[in-house]
């Protein structure tokens, strides 16, 4: 058997799993960050002149810019971007970069959606922050040493799909951090769902729903799952998962990568801290975005 | 299986000029060029280099022109779909393709609005039937004679086809559906789905069972749908690029190409050759990745579950390679018209080729280790089979046609972009069986392995930023075709005047397979359905989009 692994990245050891360790540490150490491709846009005010390309750009209307020039205001839905890079290739004045950051999961929608500019209106949050502190106390107290998830595709184009398989596999083993993937929402803590919940699998998603015992988690992954995505306002799809069912954490995406779904899961389990706030991430172009 | 190609095996770069490899002048290509020439007297020919040979006809002669192609010509319907004109008239077309040495022929007839229809290509043409239901619930076009009329993906009842325009949003009221009941002493059902236990798309299973042994099986699919083809309509090109990568996720970028190829011969625009080579090096990673997931899935299910993991640590590996080269694991938001969103990595060549190798072999040691345990072999062998002229009769694509005894692939049949530069090596086997399946996946990583790493010598890695796309013409129709991992994804655009999109069809190549595991598992017993269910790897948002 082969032992002998090429790969760039040093700290790992050589070969496959019929070999050696190839997993990863993250969320409990740091990210590997091999290829790992800098997509989420970040805009920079100062820059900014308005010129309203971005927005034209964008597949999903994720960016709306009002008016025009340095006046104008500038917002950008974290929760319907698909991390194309679009509005950065065409940002004439450089204010949209592009970063790595991939923690951007949320407890609150509103925290998805950044704005800049005049007119910068405070966030109302509608929900009794003591309560929601007592209840995050109580979730961990249930699920923290470990986490059943039942996995439910509404309606996604099975590319999240991808990327939740992923936790399985050798390299992100979300069993290491009791993290599983069970078969019935019997058995489940926690429902991730991914799709826009289109018409046809609104009553399997709320049956399935019901079917998971109390108290229960849910997870809404990806642009589709936050906001419906590219399919946002079709007649078959009713805009991602918060019109249909109570969402714990908002998990955004294109699909999320692995370690942003792990970021997001440990986030509703109240392991990590919440860094996106008012769609502002506190350490602004933090790591070497590459491309 | 073939051994794996080693540095040196492939020459270090393509010359630019390199010809396509000369194909003998074959007796299908002449055929189809009489078959074609006997319309012409009565039948408008258009004669579009590169395009199949288009025929326009009148409606009456629908059928009997249809079946006296497929009698005398052997092609394979590859797609059947319909657009509709504001003054209500409806436009059917087929789509047939040949092998290697055909252009294939585009048939498209006009029935005015209120028409009454035109008559079923059922029962002589069986892989028409999904593509009818599909044209009955969302176009309104009747297909007379037919005898399955019941919805296909629309579970809930419209106002109206729900691709005319103006038709308003679905109603609470579900549509009937039936199932097919087998009755007799000791047969049970088992109903599974739409959700089911993996982490997986949803669809619902209807197995008639008695004691293990599988009597009948029927899919009901479309729990996806979520009217992809129509959100298309009135969107920028660009701006298209999206929805094709989200028709199946999996294949991204096989989608992404697809359209793009569409919409560049719709619009008579240039890709340059070094862009050419980037979009064949993504597609081959993505091949590689999926297909090592089949693999592994196949490993999954008989209880293998150290080679599972070695295909996925290998599956990651591609996913890896995917995004160090464009930024994104699956590929997505890297194309655009004309060429790519941006250029590569350039400064990735050396882990891109140590990620190549390291597939390349790990995949070959995941084979011997699969087939060298009578365990997994004694669940494989037999397991699933799917026979040459049930294939040809429901035309089957891509890996599980060409398990099957059905030697097509687009990347040499149709070749496209970097593929006419060079000779793919297409894997075939003929049981049709599992192991067939797997040995033919097993095969197309390596060779996935062996063209990324000639895309890449040959300059995939070092294109520019497209230029503006400079179109030839503002509007017009065109066609793309791509091997994507299942098999042959095909998206049909036609783009209006004022440089939007009209009218997209998309055929995901599950579209063509989704009724080959309703064949696959007869007679198989329950535990070995899902053995059946990974090696042929349907798309089940691909069918619904």
């Amino acid at each position: 058997m082969s032992t002998h692994d090429p790969g760039s990245r040093p700290d790992a050891p050589a070969g496959g799993p019929f070999g050696t360790l190839v997993t990863g540490t993250y969320p409990e150490g740091p990210a590997d960050p091999v290829g790992r491709g800098a997509r989420t846009p970040l805009h920079q005010s100062p820059r900014c002149e308005g010129t309203g390309e971005c927005a034209l750009a964008c597949p999903t209307q994720a960016i709306e810019v009002t008016g025009r020039g340095k006046g104008a205001t500038f917002q950008l839905d974290y929760g319907r971007c698909v991390f194309c890079r679009a509005c950065v290739d065409v940002c004439p004045t450089g204010a949209l970069i592009a970063s790595a950051d991939f923690e951007l999961s949320v407890r609150r929608r509103e925290d998805l959606v950044v704005r800049h500019g005049a007119g910068r209106a405070p966030p109302t949050y509608p929900v009794d922050q003591r309560k929601e502190a007592e209840t995050q106390a109580r979730i961990q107290r249930l699920f923290g040493g470990s986490l059943a998830i039942r996995e439910v595709d509404a309606g996604s184009c099975n590319g999240c799909e991808v990327e939740v398989s992923a936790l399985t596999w050798p390299r992100f083993d979300s069993e290491r951090l009791g993290i599983h993937f069970v078969a019935s929402p019997r058995h489940a803590d926690a429902l991730l769902v991914t799709g826009p919940v289109n018409v046809n699998m609104r009553l399997a998603l709320e049956k399935t729903f019901r079917a998971t015992p109390s108290p229960k988690i849910v997870l809404a992954v990806g642009a589709c799952g936050i906001s419906g995505g590219p399919f946002r306002d079709s007649a078959e799809v009713r805009n991602g998962v918060a019109p249909t069912l109570p969402v714990t954490v908002f998990i955004p995406g294109c699909p999320p990568r692995p370690e942003a779904l792990l970021y997001g899961i440990w986030l509703a389990l109240g392991k990590l801290e919440q860094r996106v706030v008012q769609g502002e991430l506190p350490t602004a172009a933090s790591g070497t975005p590459k491309r | 299986m073939s051994g794996i190609p080693m540095e040196g095996d492939v020459p270090a770069t393509i010359a630019p000029s390199a010809p396509v490899p000369p194909s003998a002048p074959s007796p299908g290509r002449k055929e189809e060029f009489d078959w074609v020439g006997s319309f012409a007297p009565s039948i408008p020919i258009g004669d579009d280099a590169g395009r199949p040979w288009r025929l326009e006809l009148p409606s009456e002669r629908w059928k009997e022109v249809t079946l006296t192609l497929d009698r005398a010509l052997h092609h394979r319907l590859a797609s059947f779909w319909a657009e509709h004109w504001t003054d209500g008239a409806s436009r059917l077309h087929t789509l047939w393709m040949g092998d290697a040495s055909c252009r294939g022929i585009h048939l498209i007839t006009v029935l005015p609005a209120g028409n009454a229809g035109v008559p079923s290509l059922l029962p002589e043409i069986p892989a028409a039937l999904y593509f009818e239901r599909e044209m009955r619930e969302m176009y309104g076009v009747e297909f007379l004679g037919a005898a399955d009329r019941r919805p296909l993906l629309l579970h809930y009842q419209h106002s109206g086809p729900p691709m005319r325009p103006g038709t308003s949003p679905p109603r609470d009221a579900r549509a009937p559906f039936a199932f097919p009941i087998t009755e007799g002493e000791g047969i049970y059902e088992i109903p599974v789905g739409p959700v089911h236990a993996g982490i997986i798309e949803p669809g619902h299973f209807r197995f008639q069972v008695v004691g293990e042994q599988i009597l009948n099986l029927e899919v009901r699919l479309g729990y996806t749908h979520k009217a992809t083809e129509k959100r298309f309509e009135g969107r920028s090109p660009s701006l298209g690029v999206l929805l094709a990568e989200s028709v199946s996720g999996d294949s991204s970028v096989a989608g992404a190409v697809a359209f793009l190829e569409a919409v560049e011969q719709a619009l008579g625009i240039e890709v340059s050759r070094s862009a050419q080579l980037s979009r064949g090096l993504l597609l081959e990673l993505e091949r590689m990745a999926f297909l090592l997931g089949d693999v592994a899935g196949i490993a999954l299910d008989v209880g293998y579950a150290a080679g599972a993991a070695q295909a996925n640590f290998l599956r990651e590996r591609s996913y890896e390679g995917l995004e160090m080269v464009g930024g994104s694991r699956l590929g997505r938001g890297t194309l655009a018209p004309g060429g790519l969103a941006r250029p590569l990595a350039s400064d990735m060549g050396t882990p891109l080729a140590e990620t190549l190798a390291l597939v390349a072999r790990g995949n070959e040691e995941l084979l011997e280790h699969l087939l060298s345990r009578p365990s997994v072999v004694d669940r494989l062998r037999g397991t699933g089979e799917v026979r040459t002229d049930v294939a040809r009769a429901l035309a089957l694509v891509g890996p599980a046609a060409r398990a099957s005894g059905l030697d097509r692939d687009v990347r040499r049949d149709r070749p496209y972009g970097a593929y006419r530069e060079v000779a793919v090596r297409v894997a075939g086997e003929r049981a049709g069986d599992v192991e067939a399946r797997l040995k033919v996946k097993v095969a197309e990583i390596a060779e996935a392995c062996r063209l990324a790493s000639e895309f890449q010598r040959a300059g995939a890695l070092d294109s520019a930023k497209a230029p503006p796309p400079l179109p030839a013409r503002s509007a017009g129709d065109g066609l793309g075709v791509v091997e994507a991992p299942r098999g042959e994804f095909l998206i049909w655009v036609s783009v209006g005047e004022e440089g939007t999109l009209r009218r997209v069809h998309v055929r995901d190549p599950s579209y063509l397979n989704w009724p080959a595991i309703e064949y696959a598992v007869k007679g198989n017993i329950v535990p070995d359905f899902p053995l059946c269910n990974k090696s042929l790897n349907l798309s089940y948002s691909g069918f619904d989009r």
